[in-house]
């Protein structure tokens, strides 16, 4: 469903994603790892349209997103739902019009109707009374619970997307959201949202992923958890080592 | 070159966006409320003593060489063509158009406009069109008021300090009301809001790198907007000359 043909990005004279290739099929479940400024958010970006490569192609479905206006790329962001790194959350919106945000903007809906869908999103990631609360009130865990739940009421999603999402988070919260993106994805592998996220922390990515990249400016390895752990590449042993360690 | 292209486009595409449906009239309320009425304080503040500073200086100089009388005609002209619109828009510029800036390049720095854009709302209708109109609406709108009261300052200075008469000063900025000097003071402030709301939203929106990206989109926007209005101020003053003298 995703591929990249030999996708180039540059910020500046710094290139960030050199010929980079990749597929991903839409129901699977991959974890994208790498160090800072690896380009993991660039990719997520790409997979949207958000920014366009410097050279390369990108197909969603077959259909190539590179040369698509931005009108035409709505139809594709609708494959999608996407959770940033903090959540980026609406921070002058409260957690009831954070999750509202499309239903005010498309729908012709009843107040109560708005209200109850919210309610029964908010409900299923157990933040049910947080509705009324403004995202500064909220702890970290909190914050991206409500942008899963943002992201989910925008559409009925064939692959969540999940940037950096247990940052800042202490082991605990890391751990309770890493189990509800699980259980958002579970399922039949050929009937359930697939996902992909990307992240520096193994231990979350163990958690919930079943594929594993690892990106320098390309993808330096892809493979299964057994492969990860018996890897004999220095600088991504060192990469798994620390993490685990951590 | 590019970044000139994009701040174009974006200038360009914003007004015609804005006449399609959905309309953002709530947002446009708002826009207008944090332009308009937040500004006001600032704006009488600064008009007063820009008007007060004119007269002085004028009364001083008219005064020694005998021609005090005219003090309420070149407040009068001076105000509302030239430093009446250009004065207000400066204020507006680093007050509505600094904060338009750091809203906007926090939401971009934040993902919040990624959010938006995967929503498939357009962020040109949704948050650039609001601003553009609201202060096309205020900026001329504070700019009489500013005006007004520029010319209450000068009053105070002219009769007060200076003991020129009254009824005079008022006669004289009457003749100041011309068509010529209306259509002159009243273009200046559209064109002003439009520049300066395009100018911030852009700089905004193309901001990147945390608080330091945030800092170089507010100062450049606020730079460029006032650079902006003093290059757009010569070049309407040049053409309203020639359409008036030439008519």
């Amino acid at each position: 469903m995703i591929e990249f043909k030999d996708v180039v990005v540059a910020y500046g004279k710094h290139v960030v994603l050199n010929r980079l290739n990749f597929k991903a099929g839409a129901h699977e479940k991959i974890a994208i790892l790498g160090g800072s400024g690896r380009g993991k958010t660039t990719m997520l970006r790409l997979i949207l349209g958000l920014v366009r490569p410097d050279d390369g192609k990108i197909f969603i479905d077959g259909e190539d997103i590179t040369v698509l206006s931005e009108v035409h790329l709505r139809d594709i962001r609708q494959k999608f739902s996407i959770v940033f790194q903090e959540g980026a959350l609406f921070d002058s919106l409260s957690v009831k019009e954070n999750v509202a945000y499309c239903a005010r903007e498309y729908g012709n809906y009843s107040e109560q109707a708005i209200e109850s869908q919210v309610r029964s999103l908010l409900k299923r990631l157990d933040i049910e009374d947080t509705i009324y609360q403004m995202p500064e009130e909220l702890s970290g865990g909190m914050q991206r619970r409500v942008a899963i739940a943002r992201s989910l009421a925008s559409c009925i999603p064939h692959i969540m997307l999940y940037d950096e999402p247990t940052t800042g988070l202490d082991p605990i919260a890391a751990d309770h959201l890493c189990s509800i993106i699980n259980e958002l994805s579970s399922g039949p592998p050929s009937e359930r949202p697939g996902l992909i996220i990307v992240t520096h922390r193994v231990r979350d990515a163990a958690i919930v992923a079943e594929r594993f990249m690892y990106l320098t400016d390309r993808i330096a390895f892809d493979g299964g958890i057994d492969e990860l752990k018996a890897t004999k590449d220095p600088e991504l042993r060192h990469f798994v080592n620390e993490l685990f360690c951590g | 070159m590019a970044r000139l292209q994009d701040l174009y486009m974006l200038g360009v595409t914003a007004p015609v966006v804005a006449l399609k449906k959905p309309y953002y009239f709530r947002e446009i309320l708002e826009q207008m409320d944090y332009a308009g009425p937040g500004s006001f304080s600032i704006t009488l503040l600064v008009a007063l003593f820009i008007g007060m500073a004119l007269s002085l200086q004028t009364s001083a100089e008219l005064t020694s060489i005998g021609f005090n009388m005219y003090t309420g005609k070149i407040v009068g002209l001076s105000v509302i063509r030239e430093i009446g619109p250009v004065a207000i828009a400066l204020g507006f510029a680093g007050r509505v158009g600094s904060g338009m800036t750091s809203e906007l390049a926090s939401m971009t720095i934040e993902h919040q406009i990624d959010v938006i854009r995967v929503f498939g709302v357009s962020v040109t209708k949704k948050l650039v069109a609001p601003r553009i109109i609201g202060s096309i609406i205020m900026l001329p709108l504070l700019t009489v008021i500013g005006d007004f009261v520029a010319i209450i300052g000068g009053y105070f200075i002219a009769v007060f300090t200076f003991h020129q008469s009254g009824p005079l000063y008022w006669s004289q900025i009457k003749e100041m009301i011309t068509l010529e000097n209306f259509v002159t003071g009243a273009v200046k402030p559209f064109a002003f809001g439009y520049i300066i709301a395009v100018i911030s939203c852009y700089m905004g929106l193309s901001a990147h790198g945390g608080a330091k990206g945030l800092r170089l989109a507010t100062t450049h926007a606020v730079v460029f907007s006032i650079v902006a209005i003093i290059v757009i101020d010569f070049i309407l003053g040049r053409v309203l000359l020639l359409i008036f003298r030439s008519a």
